[in-house]
């Protein structure tokens, strides 16, 4: 990834840390809570993205608030001006896999996502 | 694209892996699992060798662990602060460079696990691992077969390891896909009453941080094993 | 470490070393077989050592005892000069395994890379040993394929 900057990143996070370093910057507080059903939208990832094909359409609850960062989807083009709060969420396995067996049904699966993923339900 | 760093803020985020399950890869799991089959070994005895043979030794995130398990106090921060706690084991996410590294992301976590609860640590994208605090990621770590499988199937990956957990025990698994980084604190063992928190971070092994074996007393991450050296040594 | 002079394979060994058959199994996948250093070049991968290596180690280490005392104090006793076989009661002791082993890198396997032919090697033993049945290695290959590349 030649192309990218990264004297930018260490400009910007010396001496507080990423995702530190962009606290106070999502324009308020977080739209969700911890405890709140949310599903994963589809939306179409031409370019980047690192929200993982096996959550979209899944329905989870909010486990915990983690904090505010540019989305990888702007971040990778070094679009870092806006930012949004971030979010892990937790999934029973068998709303994510029809196959996963009945008797382990309250096995888990946490995985985090940038505001604009979510929906309420 | 370094190897220095495993996530980049490009789209081609992570090292390159070699994406194709060859003959020789399958031949040496097919060999393991008869042996196992027929009682040679148990995985968890092969488990405990590889972790060896991939000289890890007691990790600042081990004595993390310790110190909490020994102290409420230090355990809250962990909890809630792992940075600021990563300092009490000499590990500093600012420095050398001031902005963190190896790994670009400064937001760890800490899962508690419980009589019921148990975690396991992937990245399913590429590599992400807190490496500051635990070092590199073991090679099985980063193939397609730990990744792909281990959400989808955390059972029988976790069986493959060696360690098979009970029905009434909850299988969580943490995705770390985003800029957050996991260590997994296991629940502290039976036997260890009394035991000082070098004896405790002892045990509380590279594979017990990611999540694929349980801390037991007795088995450490430095066990002390001969060399055997070959009398016609394979050039490599 | 210096080699000690007495350091050599019983004779029990060596009346083996005529026997190295071809198993046609370690044949095809020693012909067709796709090498870590083909694998690394093609999809760029700079590690020196295929993501099973380590594996491998510790299946060779779980092998050779079931214990490390007792592995420690077999080496101890090996580089002394005294080679004595009832202490090796491991599947695969690891004298054995690795004179089998620079053995069958010298003939049926010297054109295969490393680590390939350690794991061929090994392989070899344990089949030689009635340890593993080509057959059911050969079937068992083939469910491990099918899992590892499930969707």
């Amino acid at each position: 990834m030649s192309q990218h900057d990264r004297t930018h990143h260490a400009r910007i996070a010396t001496g507080k840390g990423d995702p530190q370093c962009f606290a106070g910057t999502a324009g308020g507080p977080s739209k969700f809570k911890v405890g709140d059903r949310v599903r994963i939208k589809d939306m179409p990832d031409i370019f980047y993205t690192r929200c993982q094909v096996y959550t979209r359409g899944a329905v989870g609850e909010v486990a915990v608030v983690t904090h505010e960062s540019p989305a990888p989807e702007d971040e990778a083009w070094g679009h870092v001006d806006k930012s949004e709060w971030f979010y892990i969420v937790r999934f029973k396995q068998t709303d994510l896999w029809p196959e996963y067996p009945a008797a382990f049904a309250k096995d888990t699966l946490q995985t985090e996502f940038s505001e604009r993923w979510l929906e309420a339900v | 694209m370094s190897h220095d760093h495993d996530h980049d803020h490009g789209h081609n985020a992570s090292a390159p892996m070699v994406d194709e399950i060859s003959d020789f890869e399958a031949l040496e799991i097919a060999v393991r699992e008869i042996c196992i089959e027929k009682g040679l070994f148990s995985a968890e005895d092969h488990r405990k060798f590889t972790e060896f043979a991939e000289h890890i030794g007691p990790t600042p995130a081990a004595r993390m662990v310790a110190k909490a398990w020994l102290d409420p106090e230090y355990k809250k921060l962990v909890l809630t602060d792992a940075i600021a706690a990563s300092k009490d084991v000499g590990v500093d996410y600012l420095n050398p460079t001031g902005f963190g590294t190896p790994s670009d992301y400064t937001d760890l976590r800490v899962l508690e696990d419980t009589p019921t609860v148990h975690h396991v640590v992937v990245c399913t994208l590429c590599s992400c691992y807190p490496r500051p605090i635990l070092g590199f990621q073991p090679e099985w770590y980063r193939t397609p077969n730990y990744r792909r499988r281990i959400v989808r199937w955390p059972r029988q990956v976790l069986a493959e390891f060696g360690l098979t957990l009970p029905a009434e025990v909850d299988v969580r698994v943490e995705d770390s896909n985003q800029k957050c980084r996991f260590i997994v604190m296991p629940v502290r063992p039976a036997g260890t009453e009394g035991w000082t928190e070098d004896q405790l971070t002892e045990i509380v092994t590279r594979d017990c941080l990611i999540g694929v074996a349980l801390p037991k007393p007795g088995v450490t991450s430095n066990l002390e094993l001969p060399v055997h050296r070959a009398a016609k040594p394979a050039h490599h | 470490m210096p080699v000690p002079e007495n350091m050599h394979a019983p004779a029990e060994m060596a009346e083996c070393a005529a026997n190295w058959t071809p198993v046609p199994l370690l044949e095809e996948i020693k012909e067709h077989g796709r090498v870590w250093g083909d694998l690394a070049d093609q999809y760029g991968v700079t590690n020196p050592d295929p993501p099973w290596k380590t594996s491998l180690d510790g299946m060779c280490e779980v092998l050779a005892s079931g214990s490390c005392s007792s592995m420690a104090a077999a080496e101890k006793r090996w580089l002394a000069g005294d080679v004595v076989r009832e202490a090796m009661d491991a599947p695969l002791p690891l004298l054995e395994r690795r004179w089998e082993e620079d053995e069958l890198s010298a003939t049926l396997y010297q054109d295969v890379p490393f680590p390939e032919r350690q794991l061929l090697a090994l392989t070899h033993s344990l089949i030689k040993r009635g340890l593993v049945d080509p057959d059911v290695l050969k079937t068992k290959m083939k469910e491990v394929h099918e899992r590892l590349t499930a969707t």
